[in-house]
């Protein structure tokens, strides 16, 4: 088990992530601007800062093949950035929204993007050629509450999002002539846009932190404020799921997770760790921390001479700082997201939190 | 029309898609509604077996058969049974009676039951002295309000501290969070 690597940027809260391809480039959302930190030797470096949004971004985004970044912020626009010889050049996108604008993602083909927001809309964004110009279709019903999270499927037609009225929803985001017709799949046939897949709810109808579909698009996990984590094995359209797993947990709720294969997802959230979770279509179960897994020097800085003892008591009144916690992010982890190996195995992975830091873990 | 007051105006509940015109019913998991006539029979059967001594079937009988689509009154009656029953175990027995109920097919769920009855009894200052008015609030569960000494309140609230102490060492915050974000409320 490799140690993980870990990058303090900075003392304010991590909204997003996000590396680039070549993982030597990686985008952070600080607050109202997105910092570049430039790989040199093992640290990262800040390189660069976009500046734009006026309000504090929520989200960002590095197109693995295009290079191209597209954010998101609490005023309400989204801006794709293009880098060219005299830096990034920012292109405002038409979101036509009226609250914040919560999360993004690219979709695998990096022809779309979307955006969830605090109006009920998903907005679907896509460029139009004739117009040079960013454009967006909104995804509406059935949502009734602030969407707090998307991830697309593999084939870049369907799109999970989660909510703070409790479900998690799948819906197609097919627009002519971007996209390709999607092969027939588990979600269904035709698929014109904003038709709904699915729509999942687990016992409590806590609101939905994150959602992911599986490696093979053909399963879909979503992470709720119940602390507990659901699986859903759909069978086709218009009929009952093959089945609906959830594991209730006994530790703090997870903002997010990734699946690291088919069998294997890795949640993380108010707990500051990383869990792995093992199973398939007959039930999953927790099998335990990331971090647990033997961390040399975790215990160092709690046994401690007696010379240091007796100066900590004297200096600080106490024997030991308890102010520190035992994982390594110091605060809640917020985005978690795949960064080494292909969908079907993940071999490493990054979190970023509240506490300013970005990790880079080993499965 | 000069007389219209627009700052008055309730600009939500003209826009159809306002959260105002949902049916806010849709987001919430279905119960399926009990009279408080059902509840109450089914507080004799575990009384009955609270007599034979069989507390663990008591309880695990009275967190199965939770009213969550009782009205005010039956949700009331269940609770009173429920206090009735954790009153009657005794302290040490408490812990491997959790882990027990823990461990069984659905028993993590059947906790989160119990925690949501440890919070609604702490928020009610004299459980036992009937049905006192309490502070809903909406999120479904009602802020703990200051001990009114020299009543019973006191020894109540010190049972409901003892089982919440002896639930979290089992069932962990995550079950704390649960009660906090289920919409199916006892």
């Amino acid at each position: 088990m490799a140690q993980p690597e870990i990058h303090h940027l900075f003392h304010r809260p991590i909204a997003d992530h996000s590396f680039s391809s070549d993982r030597q480039t990686l985008a952070v959302a600080r607050d109202n601007l997105i910092e570049i930190y430039g790989k040199s030797g093992q640290k990262f470096a800040l390189q660069d800062e976009l500046r734009g949004h006026d309000k504090t971004v929520t989200g960002v985004d590095i197109a693995p093949n295009s290079g191209r970044i597209v954010t998101c912020s609490q005023d309400r626009n989204a801006y794709v950035w293009e880098p060219s010889s005299s830096g990034w050049k920012p292109t405002l996108v038409l979101l036509r929204i009226n609250r914040a604008a919560t999360c993004v993602r690219w979709c695998p083909s990096e022809s779309k993007f979307a955006v969830g927001s605090g109006a009920r809309v998903i907005a679907v964004c896509y460029f139009e050629e004739e117009n040079d110009w960013w454009v967006s279709k909104h995804l509406k019903k059935p949502i009734r509450s602030t969407i707090t999270s998307v991830a697309w499927h593999p084939n870049s037609v369907l799109l999970a999002a989660g909510s703070t009225d409790g479900h998690a929803r799948v819906f197609s985001s097919f627009i002519k002539g971007v996209d390709e017709r999607p092969a027939p799949s588990v979600w269904g046939e035709r698929l014109p846009f904003n038709t709904v897949c699915g729509e999942y709810l687990n016992s409590t109808a806590g609101w939905v932190h994150g959602c992911e579909f599986s490696p093979s698009g053909d399963a879909l996990a979503f992470v709720s404020h119940d602390s507990s984590i659901t699986v859903v094995y759909p069978t086709g359209p218009d009929m009952e799921p093959k089945a609906v797993l959830s594991v209730a947990t006994q530790l703090l709720p997870f903002m997010g997770l990734i699946w690291t294969s088919e069998n294997e997802i890795i949640a993380a959230g108010y707990d500051c760790a990383a869990y792995r979770l093992r199973g398939d279509e007959q039930g999953w179960q927790l099998a335990g921390s990331v971090e647990s897994a033997g961390r040399p020097g975790m215990d160092s800085h709690r046994e401690e001479s007696a010379l240091n003892m007796f100066k900590q008591m004297d200096l600080k009144g106490k024997v030991q700082d308890d102010t520190k916690l035992k994982t390594v992010h110091q605060n809640t982890i917020t985005t978690i997201r795949s960064y080494a190996g292909s969908p079907e195995r993940v071999r490493q992975f990054s979190t970023s939190g509240v506490d300013g830091r970005v990790v880079i873990w080993s499965v | 029309m000069s007389q219209v007051n627009w700052r008055t105006i309730n600009v939500d509940a003209l826009d159809p898609d306002s959260a105002l015109n949902f049916d806010m019913s849709t987001l919430t998991p279905a119960v399926t509604p009990v009279s408080a006539s059902e509840v109450q029979g089914l507080a004799g059967q575990i009384r009955q077996l609270l007599r034979g001594g069989d507390h663990e079937g008591a309880l695990r009988g009275a967190l199965e058969s939770v009213p969550y689509g009782a009205d005010e009154k039956g949700k009331e009656i269940h609770l009173h049974t429920v206090i009735e029953i954790l009153q009657s175990i005794r302290q040490s027995e408490m812990s491997p009676l959790l882990s027990r109920i823990y461990q069984s097919e659905g028993g993590s769920e059947l906790l989160d039951v119990l925690m949501k009855y440890l919070y609604k009894g702490m928020s009610h200052t004299t459980p036992t002295g009937g049905a006192k008015q309490m502070a809903p609030q909406a999120t479904g569960f009602s802020q703990i309000h200051p001990l009114r000494t020299g009543d019973g309140g006191g020894q109540a609230m010190s049972v409901f501290l003892s089982w919440h102490e002896k639930l979290v060492e089992i069932a962990g915050p995550g079950s704390i969070v649960r009660v906090m974000c289920d919409r199916r409320t006892v």
